[in-house]
């Protein structure tokens, strides 16, 4: 076109020098204007994590005088860390709960990978690079329409994954005992696999895996109702037990090697019997 | 005492002289005076206190993280002990680690919101592309301070979110097994890893924060606040009065005008 015509390196050049000058002639000083509209969101700032820090703890421990107790913002503490009892279930912080979320869209074992490195990767090397793709002039809401549709996509999808991440159903050891006489009927379980399953029960496993629909899926781990017809043998299961990922490398499952030999063999047992419903 | 305009007071001089005496050696009183004497828009609105209010809680958590790491012990076998001690025996211990507790949940908030407000304004946009990447890095940091921070009261709930997170890092392909590995310190969570995640915690990320942060409001102060743009008055905004029929067609394309409202 016209020789004339400046390059959009030139228009945003010229834009921020015009900038410049208009906060130079019509700006107003930061001090005090703008620092005490700073200093009255800084003061609410810490008055909001003072009380949060009372409810905490005027709720969880004022009426038992036990830091223990669930208040409205969660027990103070839990009990001691026990590398040996396994029957807890992992939960992040609140703000990891949309990442933890993103491992039950996942399939275990082809695709969690995609779960748990390979979208939040792709999402923060896109949030990085931004500005280097979204090079326009544009600062008006009405005149980006991509950008919009971008951020209200962002902001629901992970209000939705915090929101699932927030209320997954946990699997209670206490819950979970109740059903292990349907797994024995349903799956027509030998007398010699009852106590692995009674033990699957409260060991922890269904913090991860579900079985016969009991348990929970919050990271993708696979469903065990059928693991028995993969034949692995007895003596794959106690090695995969004690060091799953000696065996099976990558693998994010704990090691239960603590568990010691004769529980592992009942557990080993268990699972090799459990070959779907019959 | 003297009254005579020429003549400074004694009290005067008594505060000048400090002043005049830092100045000449470091120009640190000149600096100061700039960066509160500065001009900014005169448009600018509450939600731009967003980023200040990020600081005040990032600061929080360093003064409360101090005081607690004063009474906490960073072993498996005191530092659940040491929690509890801090929280229910030390005067006001539960109010210092409430604050931090929860502070990191006001700082990762304040973090999400001032980006939200970065990207409504399109305040990312040239110049100001890079202060965007030290966002996103600072963001990052904060968050790799609440998975540090979390193992460290050392009880059930730390301990087994840990195992599985370490265990999920571990399934990056190249670099997991080795920051899991690095992560542990060991093929098991015990000691190693404790040491290991209360030094990343109180000094490697807080130190990378406070330089991102330095970065982050060198470039603020250099390259300017933003008008909010939809402001009448938004500083840079197009002359009205030298109309530019190549900028309008950047912006506006003709073809689009009939059906559009301002």
């Amino acid at each position: 076109m016209a020789a004339g015509k400046p390059s959009a390196v030139d228009e945003r050049r010229a834009q921020f020098a015009r900038y410049k000058q208009d906060v130079k002639a019509r700006g107003k000083s930061f001090y005090p204007f703008a620092m005490f509209e700073d200093t009255v969101m800084s003061l609410v700032v810490v008055t909001v994590i003072v009380a949060l820090a009372a409810v905490w703890k005027w709720t969880a421990w004022a009426p038992h005088h036990l830091g223990t107790h669930q208040g409205l913002l969660g027990p103070e503490y839990t009990a001691p860390a026990d590398p040996g009892t396994t029957n807890f279930v992992p939960r992040p912080d609140w703000y990891f709960y949309f990442l933890f979320y993103l491992l039950r869209i996942f399939k275990w074992p082809e695709t969690v990978f995609l779960g748990t490195v390979g979208v939040p990767t792709i999402a923060l090397i896109l949030l990085i690079a931004l500005p280097f793709y979204d090079v326009r002039r544009e600062r008006r809401l009405s005149r980006r329409p991509v950008a919009v549709v971008g951020l209200v996509l962002t902001i629901l999808s992970m209000a939705i994954l915090t929101w699932k991440g927030a209320t997954a159903s946990e699997a209670l050891a206490s819950e979970v005992i109740a059903d292990v006489p349907n797994w024995i009927s349903a799956e027509k379980l030998p007398p010699a696999a009852v106590p692995g399953a009674k033990l699957f029960a409260v060991a922890g496993c269904t913090a991860c895996h579900t079985y016969l629909g009991t348990g929970s899926s919050n990271l993708g781990a696979p469903d065990l109702t059928t693991i028995g017809t993969r034949n692995l043998g007895i003596a794959f299961q106690i090695r995969h037990l004690q060091c799953p990922s000696c065996v099976n490398p990558g693998s994010p499952m704990p090691k239960f090697a603590s568990l010691g030999t004769t529980r592992l063999h009942e557990l080993a047992v268990f699972l090799e019997a459990s070959k779907g419903k019959k | 005492m003297s009254t005579r305009r020429r003549q400074p007071s004694r009290m005067q001089q008594a505060v000048d002289f400090p002043l005049d005496w830092l100045e000449e050696r470091s120009g640190l009183v000149g600096g100061v005076k700039y960066f509160l004497f500065r001009k900014v828009p005169a448009d600018t609105n509450w939600m731009q206190t967003l980023g200040s209010a990020t600081l005040t809680a990032f600061l929080v958590q360093t003064v409360t993280g101090v005081i607690l790491a004063m009474y906490y012990q960073p072993t498996p076998n005191d530092a659940y002990a040491s929690i509890v001690n801090i929280t229910d025996h030390v005067t006001l211990g539960w109010l210092v680690r409430g604050m931090h507790k929860w502070g990191a949940s006001v700082f990762i908030i304040l973090m999400f919101l001032h980006m939200g407000r970065v990207f409504l304004f399109g305040a990312y946009k040239y110049p100001r592309e890079l202060n965007w990447v030290l966002g996103v890095l600072l963001l990052v940091m904060g968050m790799a301070e609440g998975f540090t921070g979390y193992l460290l009261p050392w009880d059930q709930t730390a301990y087994w979110a840990s195992v599985v997170g370490i265990n999920l890092n571990g399934t990056a392909p190249f670099l997991g097994p080795w920051l899991a590995q690095f992560l542990r310190g060991g093929q098991d969570i015990g000691a190693e890893t404790l040491a290991r995640f209360y030094s990343l915690h109180m000094l490697v990320i807080p130190g990378a924060i406070f330089a991102l942060i330095g970065l982050h409001l060198y470039l603020v102060i250099r390259l300017g606040v933003t008008s909010p743009p939809w402001s009448k008055e938004a500083a840079g905004a197009d002359r009205a009065d030298e109309p530019s029929q190549l900028r309008e067609g950047l912006t506006r394309p003709a073809a689009r005008g009939a059906g559009e409202s301002e």
